[in-house]
């Protein structure tokens, strides 16, 4: 008996060697291990062992049973592992193709706007809009120009009719806004507007946004805090602001605002003709003529208001040369703003 | 504003570089156009005197000329008869340049060396009104006593630095040299020089005795003020004059006239000189225009003039339109012998009505529609008495008259230092506020934290604090003001409202995977659109708004649909070879509320769509507006539209809640054709206001059902123009309370299926929230689909 296990542990083993596939490792154990295989064979056969012997002999065959299961486990899952492996390389792609990408394009004009309005917004600002076909009133009679003043030569204006026209700056709505409001007031309004300009600085329709804030005891240097802290996040953290003085009739004082150049940082180059400043916006302290047309008490509430265009400060943030090629839409031009 | 140096410094001691001068200026709120150098235009040209001429050997017309140059001696050819020997003659060297952009470099003429050109008048940029003999055809001979070698631009006084400076419209007064030159007093802290010292002159009469002044309309002339000069000699200014008035951009006329224009620029008050013998009656009459008067303006055009119109009239008739243009009969000629002289206030915006309505523009009424303040008239009248008496140009009658009665007090202001220092939000101390306003020639004293102030009368711009605030730190330096946070101010709330969330959010989704590119085009358009999009005359897009005063017909009208911008956009890309391109924006259509227009449009937020090139087709755009629709919420219906522009067969209106906000579909191809776009466009339209009505920002939580769903499909043959989309409509109102999702996955004709029909698949599924649904409900359900199915389009089960 003994010699039999041992034959059949040995046969066994020789044949599992020259198995190829874990299909041959399955019909070893059919032929060894199955119903009637020839090991299984082995049990049947200890009916004829001397009682004596049958437990030692019982545990022997068991334990030659358990070997031939390892070796055959074994077998299969060097043979399965082989197998998924070849399915897996017949299955091997060229990863360096592509199908694309189907991603769309966010025009620069909207990117900026949307960074500076989340600058304001953030600082408590309300984004509003107004009508771009505006009145001749709000335009410029409640903003201190009225018909035949001569800042009406500043601004070139479309009319629709005579008293109807497009805006030409998006300070109606600093009117509209404190008719309808009382202080605090702090809004900002992006918008379009329209002058009859047209070369690569000046395009007939650009974008602005305009930033009021009402309240007592609101300053010029309230108004220098506040784009300080713009131009930083515009620009870069390094930018620096500048007020000359200016003219505007709905603010006094009124100034110019300059940026300290976003490409040489202030040390001259060509974009800032070597002044190393760049003019970006013009602001004020809010007319108290302007309050008081608005039904704003001026002896207890002063403000700030300031206007820049988001084309231009697109323009300066990623070098667009002309102005012109923002309304152009060349697909080229578009897909480099994601 | 032009402003040379040489001028300025009749006023004011200037004693540092022009380069500080101008940042100076530019710090004290003048900007300044450009520092303009006048001998730029005169390059290497110079006096010289001929000594010899001789005949050239070769050239019967051409002389040849020994000339003595100061420092050296030369040869010139030339061919001008005007000249001899001993003329001191304008001589360009080699490498000079006349102020045309001529350079001139020595040559030979026909095998003789000329070391240069003479040059002419016309040549140097001189007219007879110069010098009489830049007017004479031939080479510029200069007046006597000019030495060989002498630069022209000692001469001509073109040595000089002339400023060009941009006046904001609130300084009317600094539209001179002098208020220039006050300026820069203040910000050098230099005094001021005393130049209107009235000169020593013999008068002869009275004025009242020949001439009255009567002023009808005191509002639009609050003042008018008379001088006559008499045994008046017409002859040219002096070097002086000519100089300035070259420099400013002026050319020298006559003694009376360069002396109004020098006024004009000196002083900055616009003067008239009539000839006496015009004045009918020896009287002005200041009036309104009558309806139906006309007047030949000295530009030789017939105006008629109406009530709008101030003009100054003799006994009789208008002789110029006030402050605008003189008459064609009033003015100064040779003959002159009686001059009467006007100094006058009128009403800026009445003379700029005045001069828009006529479409007559001079320097006159340039400066009087800027704003005139009492105390010019005063100034110019000394100052023209100050240049007759130099220039021996006649002797003046007695007196003036003055309409205004009574001298004008100047306007006083209380302003406490706390109120400048609160609207600038620094602390300057109080004698810099004092030294810098009385630097402004400002009244000023100062009393316990309170300034009072007299204003100077031609500061009418100045009416309260925040114009002395600006006043103090436009010189104290806006440079020291310092970045202060709103601290201590009450909270508001930021934030965008809901519309312009919704648009960022629509953005956001179309620019990120919906791979769309956001365009931005013009929102006025060409009016040709409602042809080329062959728009019926009813249709309400035609309801444009025009622009009165467009750049072009281009774009003279605003847009009511912002397709035909995109299809603009497909085409130019196309013409530059992109093959496919996707593209969106979103803008503004404009309605008008009425017409004529007299008030703000209806604008309304539009988005539209356009996509082309070889993957794109109808149901690849659809699914774009699907997925935003989806995005918000919103449940859409495309039903089949009959738009003008659009494939009759490929296209439909977009509706929410049975109201239409779009369409979408392929353009037809007899569109496309006019721009050469040869390709398949697909295009859609939103009216982006009611999209964004249904937009569902927030739901609140439902269960979700952990019970097994059971799934049918259905193949239903109908006739052929029947549309899926509605028999997946009467599908999910007719599927019961279980049916949770319906999709047609396949349409099929052809073998199998009889012709003219279609067979139609759907894959129904169903499931139960609370608990697990058996297959009866599901058979019964089933069975009133089938039954709704067939009794609306007679579908039949496919076999």
């Amino acid at each position: 008996m003994l010699e039999k296990i041992k034959e059949l542990l040995s046969k066994c083993k020789q044949s599992a060697d020259l198995a190829e596939s874990s299909a041959d490792v399955n019909d070893l154990r059919v032929r060894y291990l199955g119903k009637s295989g020839e090991y299984t064979g082995l049990l049947r056969g200890l009916k004829d062992v001397a009682p004596a012997e049958r437990g030692a002999i019982g545990k022997l065959i068991n334990e030659g049973k358990i070997k031939i299961e390892t070796l055959l486990a074994e077998k299969e899952r060097y043979f399965k592992a082989k197998e998924e492996e070849k399915k897996l390389r017949s299955e091997k792609i060229d990863v360096t193709l592509s199908k694309g990408a189907s991603i769309g394009s966010t025009h620069p004009i909207t990117k900026v706007k949307n960074e500076i309005l989340d600058t304001f917004i953030g600082l408590g600002f309300a984004v509003k809009e107004g009508p771009e076909i505006e009145t001749d009133y709000y335009n410029f009679q409640t903003l201190g120009i009225p018909a035949d003043h001569p800042a009406r030569d500043m601004q070139d204006t479309f009319y629709i009719s005579e008293n109807i026209l497009l805006r030409t700056h998006t300070s109606p709505m600093q009117s509209r806004t404190m008719l309808s409001q009382k202080p605090p007031i702090r809004i900002v309004v992006p918008g379009k507007v329209y002058r009859a300009d047209d070369d690569a600085t000046h395009s007939p329709i650009f974008n602005q946004i305009e930033g009021l804030c009402v309240e007592e005891g609101i300053s010029l240097a309230h108004l220098k805090n506040m784009l300080e802290i713009f131009a930083k996040s515009t620009f870069n953290k390094d930018t620096k602001v500048r007020f000359r003085p200016s003219y505007f009739p709905f603010t006094e004082p009124s100034v110019e605002v300059d940026i300290s150049c976003s490409i040489c940082g202030g040390k001259g180059c060509r974009l800032c003709k070597g002044t190393g400043w760049i003019e970006v916006l013009g602001a004020g302290i809010v007319n108290p003529a302007v309050l008081e047309n608005c039904g704003i008490d001026s002896k207890k509430y002063s403000g700030f208001a300031f206007g820049f265009g988001i084309d231009r400060i697109a323009m300066l943030k990623y070098g667009i040369p002309d102005i012109r090629l923002m309304y152009e839409n060349d697909v080229n031009f578009l897909k480099q703003y994601k | 504003m032009k402003a040379p140096l040489s001028w300025l410094k009749d006023y004011v001691d200037i004693n540092v570089s022009v380069d500080e001068l101008a940042a100076k200026l530019v710090g004290a709120g003048f900007e300044i156009e450009e520092v303009i150098h006048p001998s730029d235009q005169y390059v290497n040209i110079k006096a010289v005197k001929i000594l010899s001429m001789e005949k050239h050997p070769n050239a019967d017309k051409l002389q040849i000329c020994q000339v003595d140059a100061g420092d050296s001696k030369l040869q010139i050819v030339t061919a001008a008869k005007n000249v001899a020997v001993g003329d001191v003659v304008a001589l360009a060297l080699d490498n000079s340049r006349l102020p045309d952009g001529t350079e001139i470099k020595k040559g030979e003429l026909r095998g003789v060396l000329s070391e240069g050109m003479f040059c002419g008048g016309s040549e140097l940029k001189l007219t007879a009104g110069d010098y009489p003999q830049a007017g004479i055809d031939g080479v510029f001979i200069f007046p006597e006593g000019v030495k060989p070698g002498t630069d022209i631009n000692d001469f001509l006084g073109t040595n000089d630095v002339v400023f060009d400076i941009s006046v904001t419209a609130n300084r009317p007064d600094c539209n001179s040299v002098l208020g220039i030159a006050r300026e820069i007093a203040a910000v050098l802290r230099q005094p001021m020089k005393d130049t209107f010292a009235l000169p020593a002159m013999q008068e002869k009469g009275k004025i009242d005795a020949s001439l009255s002044v009567e002023v009808r309309d005191t509002e639009l002339c609050p003042r008018y003020l008379a001088k006559m000069l008499d045994n008046v000699v017409i002859a040219p200014s002096d070097e002086l004059i000519k100089r300035r008035l070259r420099l400013v951009g002026l050319r020298p006329i006559n003694n009376i006239v360069d002396i109004t224009n020098y006024i004009l620029f000196d002083i900055g008050q616009p003067m008239h000189a009539f000839d006496y013998n015009y004045i009918k009656g020896g009287k002005i009459v200041v009036r309104r225009a009558e309806k139906g008067e006309k007047i030949v303006t000295l530009d030789g055009t017939d105006n008629a003039l109406s009530d709008q119109n101030l003009v100054i009239a003799n006994a009789e008739e208008p002789m110029a339109v006030a402050g605008v243009m003189g008459g064609e009969n009033s003015g100064i000629n040779d003959a002159t012998t009686k001059v009467v002289f006007e100094f006058a206030r009128f009403k800026r915006d009445n003379v700029r009505k005045t001069a828009r309505m006529l479409g007559l523009h001079s320097d006159s009424s340039a400066r009087f529609e800027k704003g005139i303040d009492y105390v010019s008239q005063d100034l110019a009248l000394i100052r023209t008495m100050q240049l007759v008496s130099r220039l021996g140009a006649g002797s003046f009658v007695g007196g003036k008259i003055d309409s205004l009665k009574q001298e004008v007090a100047p306007a006083t202001l209380c302003v406490k230092k706390e109120k400048i220092d609160e609207i600038l939000g620094i602390d300057i101390p109080t004698e810099e506020i004092v030294r810098i306003l009385s630097s402004l020639q400002f009244g000023v004293t100062e009393k316990s934290g309170e300034f009072t102030l007299t204003v100077p009368a031609y500061r009418e711009d100045i009416v309260g604090a925040n114009d002395i605030a600006e006043e103090v730190i436009r010189l104290y330096g806006y440079d020291n003001i310092v970045g202060k946070p709103l601290d201590g101010k009450k909270l508001t709330q930021g934030g965008r409202n809901r519309k312009d969330r919704l648009v960022m959010q629509t953005k956001a989704f179309l620019s990120g995977f919906g791979g769309l590119s956001e365009t931005f085009s013009y929102s006025f358009v060409n009016p040709k659109f409602m042809d080329d999009f062959r728009l019926s005359e009813e249709d309400a897009r035609r309801n444009v708004i025009r622009i009165m005063n467009p750049l072009s017909e281009d774009v003279s009208v605003m847009r009511t649909t912002l397709t035909p911008s995109l299809f603009s956009i497909c085409a130019t890309n196309y013409a530059r070879g992109v093959k496919a391109a996707r593209f969106y924006e979103i803008g503004k259509t404009y309605f008008p509320k009425a017409i004529p227009v007299t008030d703000t449009a209806i604008e309304k937020e539009t988005l539209a769509l356009a996509v082309f090139g070889e993957k794109e087709d109808f149901f690849s755009l659809k699914s774009v507006i699907e997925s935003l629709a989806e995005r918000f919420r919103i449940a859409l219906d495309f039903t089949p539209s009959d738009e003008p522009f659009l494939h009759p067969y490929r296209q439909a209106f977009i509706s929410v809640n049975g109201k239409k906000i779009g369409y979408i579909g392929e353009m037809h191809p007899a569109v496309t054709k006019q721009r050469k776009f040869d390709e398949k466009l697909y295009v859609a339209e939103l009216d982006l206001d009611v999209f964004f009505e249904y937009a569902v920002e927030f739901l609140p939580f439902v269960a979700v059902s952990k019970f097994p769903s059971i799934e049918r499909d259905l193949a239903l043959v109908v006739k052929e123009d029947v549309y899926g989309g509605d028999m997946l409509k009467l599908i999910n109102q007719t599927g019961g309370a279980y049916l949770r999702s319906a999709t047609i996955f396949d349409v099929y004709s052809g073998l199998g299926v009889l012709p003219g029909k279609k067979s139609v698949a759907f894959n129904l599924l169903f499931r139960k929230d609370d608990g697990t649904l058996d297959g009866e409900e599901v058979n019964s359900a089933v069975d009133n689909i089938l039954k709704a199915m067939s009794d609306a389009f007679g579908a039949k089960l496919r076999d």
